[in-house]
């Protein structure tokens, strides 16, 4: 949410990403002297990670102290403290230097391969805290595996990564970004976030053309995932007025910002349908005290009338926003019908400003696009659709990955004009217009 | 500055992004006494000036239109002169959005191309940002400069080096660059990677995105980001599509049953008139006694096509002495499909579904993006913890 070193260096009193081997995320507040459990991976003191750079990994090392490593997937001591003797990766699988040219040999007989029992790996697990409990485990496993050296060299280092995401007890701290922030939502509740992929957010911020200093009109039904991503592009320059349904906005999101209540109030301002689409009834006739009638009202009338005042204020203001209008775009990422919402949003947009609305659902933008061909406000609108296809990046063995969720919405973009009244285009119309003409003359 | 802020009146001397067409826009410092051909008529600069940005423009000849667009990166990539194979928004925007660059950002890119990402980069980095740009082609290298310059991006936050960064590396005299973010589309990154360690970040973490067509290049990228200490490498493909909102005519089966029903019922009326008319060739042929569907379908003929039929009709003493032509039904009889006439897509006499249309030509492949990251392991001292 802030430039320079606060996105750098982790540091106490501010929410971060954990991110564990598993790939699954956990969003923390670093609160100094404390510790931070991630289950079964462990727990670790928070006074252990201050001062790295945000995205260093670390391993957890005994009584819930944490050294740093170089990546989540490799262990290789760095250049902090080099005298540590482990077993990596590569060392673990030269252990077992025998391995298949094939998977001819290979028979499935399922768990039964694997002599090591569940009860067995629970005990080693009790045993300790530290990751170098999960190496013993991993060791053990293949130890116990029957057919480990029938397994290729790839499929050994495939089945080695799997159980290292299981057992090592490793994590790296991250900075909390939008695309982590809609991540972790992704994977704990697809439907909240509208099924918006990473990816269609960029595509959605670039197309709104987000920046510092804009004035934007949001409609975000994420719960403040969108707003947090704005509010990462325009870091506290510029307005974004949210547009809710209910009588307060949900922003829930916004908890993990970083920033005050206070903060957060000087850009975002939001306004309700009711406000946005009746300003004129919803303003409040405010006439404020004088200093001498305020001095003598009790303490707690006093409270009431401030709360009253500021409150007059802030809608007022709100209004003066909405009646002003010239918003530098519209953004939304919201199930309300477009057809039904854009007649009392377009005329409130700035000329050659963008729109960019995301749906889950092509046909709900396909109908939006028919309206906008219609009502001609939205210069070219275009549907477009952007689709990340992570690949396994080995090299000599890179390939698509096999499966990935499908998941991601589209995005229509257009541009705000004010078309003109009677202009003749030159086209089919035109050269009828002229042959007319022709035969009035001959 | 209007790369970085919206203004809504065009003055004199403003860049104005005029859009003739879709595919179509061309970039113009408003100069009075100037004037802007396109195959839509001409249109003079000086009535460009007091338009407000988003106005519809009409020709000197009082037809014809342009848009008085502002300018943006996006629409830019559109518009702009191709010197080099660009950046699309699919890829430029997950980049970003990846990498999380953002205002503040310190970004390294080379080269600069046709400089279609560095204006989206320069919109993001806000002038808090810095963005070096560094292009091996001299000529390239000075259209760019002067492009960047024209636009306002050299004096908030840009700044474009003529170097081969494989050869020479990043380092600029006099400017701690401090990168943390870098994106190489250059043909060899694998040697450009090497030098990197003197540019970025020693107190956070850099990301980098390498964008490479071919997979040999990603397999040597990979090796060299691994060399020099780079980790989480992952390479992902980019498929961006654009989608145009369109109208399918329904066709019901029932219509076709009763269309073919019309016709033979006219054929039989036909053979039945002909020989009527044989007879009395003055008297036209009787309308055929067909029930059409009440429904939103046009009916067999309007008004108008009766008219000219049965102008027709009276100047063709006999049907039959005309030969036969595959147009001589036009219009007439039971026509639930406007066979045979242009009909307008969602013309309201026909019944439609709204469908989508992928764009004609698609980029099926624009890249592979190998992103990775450095990460300093370093402890800041206690106190500024």
């Amino acid at each position: 949410m802030e430039a320079g070193k606060s996105r750098g260096v982790i540091e106490a009193g501010r929410y971060a990403v954990v991110k564990l081997p598993s790939e699954g995320l956990k969003i923390v507040e670093l609160r100094s002297h404390s510790t931070v459990n991630l289950g079964k991976f462990g727990s670790f003191k928070v006074d252990g990670v201050l001062g790295y750079s945000y995205g260093q990994a670390f391993e957890i090392i005994d009584d819930r102290n944490v050294r740093p490593i170089k990546s989540l997937m490799e262990s290789e001591p760095t250049e902090i403290d080099t005298e540590e003797e482990e077993i990596t990766k590569d060392k673990l699988t030269e252990l077992f230097t025998a391995s298949s040219e094939s998977n001819q040999n290979i028979i499935d007989i399922g768990s039964k391969i694997q002599k090591l029992s569940n009860e067995e790996i629970d005990n080693l697990k009790k045993s300790g805290a530290s990751s170098e409990i999960g190496q013993k485990i991993i060791e053990q496993m293949i130890a116990g595996h029957e057919g480990f050296d029938k397994k290729t060299v790839f499929s050994q280092q495939k089945y080695l990564r799997r159980k290292q995401q299981k057992f090592l007890r490793r994590f790296s701290v991250e900075y909390l970004s939008s695309t982590l922030m809609l991540q972790y939502y992704i994977e704990k509740d697809l439907p909240r976030v509208l099924d918006i992929s990473p990816e269609t957010l960029g595509l959605l911020m670039t197309y709104g053309n987000v920046r510092p200093g804009g004035n934007y009109l949001l409609l975000d039904e994420t719960g403040g995932v969108i707003l947090y991503a704005m509010l990462e592009r325009m870091i506290g320059q510029g307005t974004v007025l949210v547009l809710h349904e209910n009588e307060h906005a949900n922003l829930n999101v916004m908890k993990y910002s970083n920033l005050s209540e206070e903060e957060t109030k000087l850009t975002v301002k939001t306004a309700s349908w009711l406000l946005f689409i009746e300003p004129d009834t919803q303003r409040i006739e405010w006439q404020p005290f004088t200093q001498e009638e305020i001095d003598q009202l009790p303490p707690a009338k006093k409270t009431k009338y401030y709360r009253r005042h500021n409150r007059a204020l802030e809608i007022n203001d709100t209004l003066d926003l909405i009646q002003n209008g010239n918003f530098d775009g519209f953004i939304s990422v919201s199930t309300l019908s477009m057809p039904s919402v854009l007649p009392y949003v377009l005329d409130r947009v700035g000329g050659s400003r963008a729109v960019a609305i995301y749906n889950q659902f092509k046909e709900n933008l396909l109908e939006t696009q028919h309206f906008l061909q219609v009502d001609k406000r939205i210069l070219a609108p275009s549907i477009i659709e952007s689709r990340v296809r992570p690949y396994q990046t080995i090299p000599g063995r890179m390939h698509p990955v096999m499966t990935m969720r499908g998941y991601g919405g589209y995005v229509l973009w257009g541009t705000r004009v004010f078309p003109a009244e009677n202009i003749q285009a030159i086209g089919r119309g035109m050269s009828n217009k002229k042959k007319n003409m022709d035969r009035v003359s001959s | 500055m209007l790369f970085y802020r919206y203004k809504d009146v065009i003055e004199e001397g403003d860049i104005v992004m005029v859009y003739i067409g879709r595919q179509q826009m061309k970039l113009v410092n408003v100069t009075l006494g100037e004037v802007i051909n396109t195959r839509y008529g001409h249109f003079e600069h000086d009535k460009m000036v007091g338009k407000k940005y988003g106005d519809q423009m009409v020709g000197a000849k009082g037809y014809g239109f342009i848009y008085l667009l502002h300018p943006t990166p996006e629409l830019w990539t559109v518009s702009l002169p191709h010197r080099t194979q660009i950046v699309y928004t699919p890829d430029s925007s997950y980049v970003i959005q990846r990498l999380n660059i953002g205002p503040g950002s310190r970004v390294i890119e080379a080269g600069t191309g046709s400089a279609s990402f560095t204006h989206s980069f320069a919109r993001t980095l806000g002038d808090q940002g810095k963005l070096f740009t560094y292009e091996f082609h001299e000529v390239r290298c000075n259209e760019a400069r002067k492009e960047l310059e024209r636009h306002g991006l050299l004096a908030v936050n840009t700044t474009i080096t003529h170097r081969d960064v494989c050869q020479d590396g990043f380092e600029i005299q006099g400017e701690d660059i401090r990168g943390d973010a870098v994106f190489l589309d250059l043909p060899a990154p694998w040697t450009a990677i090497p030098h990197l360690k003197h540019v970025i970040s020693k107190e956070m973490a850099t990301g980098i995105c390498c964008f490479s067509p071919c997979i040999e290049q990603v397999d040597k990228t990979v090796a060299a980001l691994q060399e020099e200490g780079w980790t989480d490498i992952e390479m992902v493909e980019v498929m961006g599509r654009r989608w145009e909102a369109r109208k399918d005519m329904v066709r019901d089966i029932s219509d076709v049953v009763k269309r073919l029903k019309d016709i033979q019922a006219r054929k039989t009326q036909g053979i039945e008139g002909r020989r009527v008319v044989k007879l009395q060739s003055e008297t036209a042929t009787p309308e055929p006694n067909v029930s059409y569907d009440s429904g939103n379908k046009r009916p067999a003929s309007t008004e108008e096509d009766q008219q000219k039929q049965s102008e027709s009709e009276s100047k063709e003493v006999s049907p039959s002495q005309q030969p036969p032509s595959k147009f001589q039904n036009l219009g007439k009889g039971f026509n639930p499909f406007g066979k045979g006439i242009r009909v307008r897509e969602g013309d309201e006499s026909y019944a439609w579904t709204q469908v989508t249309k992928i764009e004609s030509d698609v980029k099926s492949h624009t890249s592979y993006l190998t992103f990775a990251r450095n990460i300093p392991t370093k402890k800041q001292p206690e106190e500024n913890v």
